[in-house]
């Protein structure tokens, strides 16, 4: 569709420098040699940069747009590898993205950048059932890997709401979650291993089939390093034995407290089920008004909690959480009868969020995470925060480890709106931090928390993860101004004077 | 020497103790009392040229290579129980306790840390910076799985603290996991938060043929382990639930766990591989004669030897690394031609860099991890 107007920028003479390649095209003699050189590599149609073509490419769901210089569409490990190399020649920074459903602005250039689009790296390369692995490329889908599993009894565990759309490199980048997180951990529990393209351009394997790999364990500091520290584009993932059995409750409270004290409560008793989800009022009428399932709108809050397992365990844990809520003032207990019903629950959990985009004009969704016993002091401040900046607030939650996803909707055509909900925003983190929380349990910190980083961790904290940052990445190239506050490696660390004559 | 004695005395004052039973002889052994006065010694150490070897209860003190020390420092002063979340299902506490001691007190609230569960004298320091699990893993996780801040006294003396005392967290790069099995590459563990599991009602065992065919009968059970002697399903759950297990499994159901005593011989080791390599590695073993344990699913096998006159070890761990698995040794003459590790990981470059963003002299356990890093 865009042909036409892509020839223009394709041919070098014709092209008027407009400065987008400001670190790169210094000299005047190849102005726009970085493009060209991608062309050679991955042909024309793998390399987009008119404007308009990435207006697709510079954002992701969340609120901030960036700058990219080109998008790129490698298929192999090998071309993401000679893309890296052809930016670090140029001095481009690089960033990869995977289907840009992020919300902290991970895959968002904070400076123009080439972006390297994982999407083609969508092949299912392996499923072993007996070691219950899966081989996958990084832009394959999250969902489509436990579909093409399903077959035999296995699945993927982390679940996050746009399973459907996210890509597994895109979960890497982010240390994503979702609702199953709870018994069974965030992704970084579920990768085993990686193929890594690293800043210098070459490929190196981290991790295999086998437990413990010997030396430093890479494997969990590239998880959730939102590309900073390489680009991963194959991945070994564990797959999880799909369950015998399944009970899935939804109970209703006339509080939001009173459901996260059912929450605190479970946990407390030892009971660690599959999903523990809380929903207020009017995210259930917001969900109600997109999916038209029969939901309590008329409750306060519900809770939505799913075990796992054997069917006698099962029984006797639904019967302990049964118990606990009504304990907390819960106004109805309801199970889900059948599949059909039970899938029903599910879509209206995970359904919130699209639900909100059709409703409101913008929203913003939060992520921060508090200590389980924490969570009823937390979500009273929380709406009292919303309220006091007169914003339309609404909550769905992972209740059962402590993530709150405070949601706000609003109009940024409203002129201050926007700082109206920044300010909140800031104002939510930092009562989750005096908690005892952190700023972010899955979305991750991208740009959107970048400069809050000093609520938790103190310069000399900050400083030991830049040196990391550099120990992977020297020269800054891999998504530069993410993650860390910018002068955060400023903290001088100085052994002193060596003692009189004491070192030979 | 002298004057550094006279230096390191002023500065561990009241620290300097006597050598530890089993650990080389050095000019200094330090036992600090809590992790400020850890990085202090180490920021010496550093200025001084001097190296550290870290010692905890010395029980995984024959992993990796040898390291030539200085000083060591021992945790053993450090053995604090510091914050115990226990509706939150956490637990903060120092290096120097021991897995027995934090597993005895959690037990008494119905909760574990799920780490190995048998290893007399081993500490949570030395577990966590050997990277070892329990046999509970295979429905627990790992080890690494396990730990969500870790409080490092790095080799060039800062303190630096990752993570997060919170079950879910992805807020800045996850140090806690990097720790896991550096073997104090990077510098002293001064404390980890552990994420807890509550303690099932009911514990089981239940004896089978075949734990290939058992691994798939069972629903997620603890363990199966298989020895020269025997196959040992272990379960937990409901008493109803873990009866079920057993009608599943076709075999009768004993009450209660007990693990086996690690095999103990001249050479200990350690085979790592895919899950589904595990058979045939146990029946290479068993043909030999070695006692061993297997870790169904899990892809790992402790094994012991007396006698390694053959080059057999070599060859199996040829054919371990064949499987992207290898074959590590846990303790070993000191005269052996076994390598401790045999081929380096292919990313060792990049540990290297990482290991001097943190001990930038080489001075913390120098040398220990694969490539001499």
């Amino acid at each position: 569709m865009l042909s036409g107007l892509s020839r223009g920028w394709l041919r070098p003479r014709g092209r008027k420098e407009d400065g987008r390649l400001s670190r790169a095209s210094g000299s005047a003699t190849r102005p726009m040699s970085l493009e060209s050189d991608l062309i050679a590599t991955l042909g024309p149609e793998r390399v987009h940069s008119h404007p308009l073509e990435l207006l697709v490419y510079d954002k992701d769901a969340g609120v901030t747009r960036g700058k990219a210089i080109a998008a790129v569409l490698p298929e192999t490990t090998q071309e993401v590898a000679a893309c890296v190399r052809l930016a670090r020649k140029y001095q481009a920074p690089v960033v990869a993205r995977g289907a840009g459903t992020g919300l902290a602005g991970g895959a968002v250039p904070a400076e123009p950048a080439l972006l390297v689009v994982l999407t083609r790296l969508n092949d299912i390369l392996e499923i072993d059932a007996e070691a219950r692995t899966a081989w996958v490329g990084a832009g394959v889908l999250n969902l489509d890997l436990s579909r093409a599993t399903e077959h035999l009894g296995l699945h993927y565990a982390p679940d996050p709401s746009s399973q459907a759309a996210c890509t597994i490199g895109g979960n890497v980048a982010t240390n994503a979650g979702g609702p199953h997180c709870l018994a069974e951990g965030t992704t970084v529990v579920h990768i085993l291993g990686m193929e890594m393209v690293t800043a210098t351009g070459d490929v190196v394997m981290i991790g295999s089939k086998a437990p413990d790999p010997s030396g430093l364990d890479l494997r969990g500091v590239v998880v959730g390093s939102e590309g900073t520290l390489g680009i991963v584009t194959k991945i070994l993932v564990k797959l999880t034995e799909n369950p015998p059995a399944i009970r899935t409750m939804l109970v209703t409270f006339d509080s939001i407290q009173a459901a996260a004290a059912a929450v605190s409560g479970t946990i407390a008793a030892g009971i660690v089920p599959a999903a523990l989800e809380v929903m207020d009022q009017p995210m259930m009428i917001a969900v109600e008004g997109f999916i038209h399932g029969d939901l309590p709108v008329d409750a306060a809050a519900v809770l939505l909690a799913e075990l796992v397992g054997l069917e006698a365990g099962v029984a006797a844990e639904a019967d302990v959480v049964e118990r606990i809520a009504i304990e907390a003032g819960a106004t109805s207990v309801k199970v889900a009868a059948d599949e059909a019903e039970r899938a029903l629950l599910w879509k209206a959990r995970k359904s919130a969020f699209g639900a909100v985009a059709q409703a409101a004009p913008d929203y913003y969704l939060h992520d921060t995470v508090v200590p389980r016993t924490k969570l009823v002091d937390v979500m009273t401040q929380i709406y009292a925060i919303g309220e006091s900046h007169g914003l339309e607030m609404l909550n769905v939650f992972h209740a059962g480890d402590g993530n709150l996803h405070p949601l706000v909707a609003y109009d940024a055509r409203e002129p201050g709106s926007e700082q109206r909900v920044r300010a909140a925003a800031e104002e939510m983190v930092r009562a989750s931090v005096a908690a005892g929380g952190s700023l972010t349990g899955e979305h991750g910190i991208g740009l959107e928390k970048r400069d809050l980083m000093g609520l938790v961790f103190d310069p000399v904290d900050l400083d030991a993860q830049a040196r990391l940052r550099e120990a992977f990445d020297a020269d800054g190239l891999l998504n530069p101004g993410k993650v860390l506050p910018t002068g955060a490696r400023c903290y001088d660390y100085d052994l002193g004077e060596l003692p009189g004559g004491g070192a030979q | 020497m002298t004057s550094l004695r006279a230096e390191l005395a002023k500065l561990a004052d009241g620290l300097l103790s006597d050598s530890v039973p089993g650990a080389p002889e050095t000019d200094f052994t330090i036992s600090p009392e809590k992790v400020d006065d850890a990085a202090a010694v180490l920021r010496f150490a550093a200025k001084s040229g001097l190296r550290v070897l870290f010692w905890g209860g010395g029980t995984h003190q024959g992993m990796g290579n040898a390291v030539a020390a200085d000083v060591v420092l021992t945790t053993h002063r450090m053995s604090r129980v510091i914050d115990w979340q226990v509706e939150d299902l956490t637990i903060v506490v120092e290096p120097g306790l021991t897995v027995a001691d934090l597993e005895a007190q959690l037990q008494q609230r119905g909760q574990t840390a799920v780490l190995p569960e048998t290893a007399p004298g081993a500490t949570v320091g030395g577990v966590v910076a050997a990277g070892l699990s329990g046999w509970r893993r295979l429905r627990y996780g790992p080890t690494r799985d396990r730990v969500l801040e870790v409080v490092l006294a790095t080799g060039d003396g800062r303190v630096v603290r990752g993570g997060g005392r919170l079950v879910k967290n992805v807020t800045g790069y996850d140090l806690p996991r990097l720790v896991v099995g550096s073997l104090g590459a990077l510098g002293l563990i001064g404390a980890v938060c552990l994420k807890l599991w509550p303690l099932a009602a009911a514990q089981g065992m239940v004896e089978v043929a075949d734990p290939r065919v058992a691994l798939s009968n069972a629903y997620r059970p603890l363990a199966v382990i298989e020895t020269e002697v025997k196959a040992v399903v272990y379960l937990a759950g409901t008493s109803e639930e873990i009866a079920a297990q057993a009608e599943r499994l076709g075999g009768r159901l004993i009450s209660g766990h007990r693990w086996p005593d690690p095999p103990t011989g001249r050479w200990e080791l350690s085979l790592r591989v895919p899950a589904g390599q595990v058979p045939r590695f146990v029946d290479r073993i068993g043909s030999h004669g070695w006692a061993y344990q297997a870790a169904h699913g899990v892809g790992e096998v402790r094994f012991a030897v007396e006698d390694e006159g053959s080059g057999e070890l070599g060859a199996m761990r040829r054919e371990a690394e064949a499987v992207g698995g290898a074959l590590v040794v846990m303790r070993a003459p000191a005269d052996t031609d076994l390598d401790p590790w045999g081929v380096v990981p292919e990313s060792t470059e990049l540990q290297r860099a990482v290991k001097a963003a943190f001990d930038p002299l080489s001075i913390a356990n120098p040398g220990i991890l694969p490539g001499g890093i």
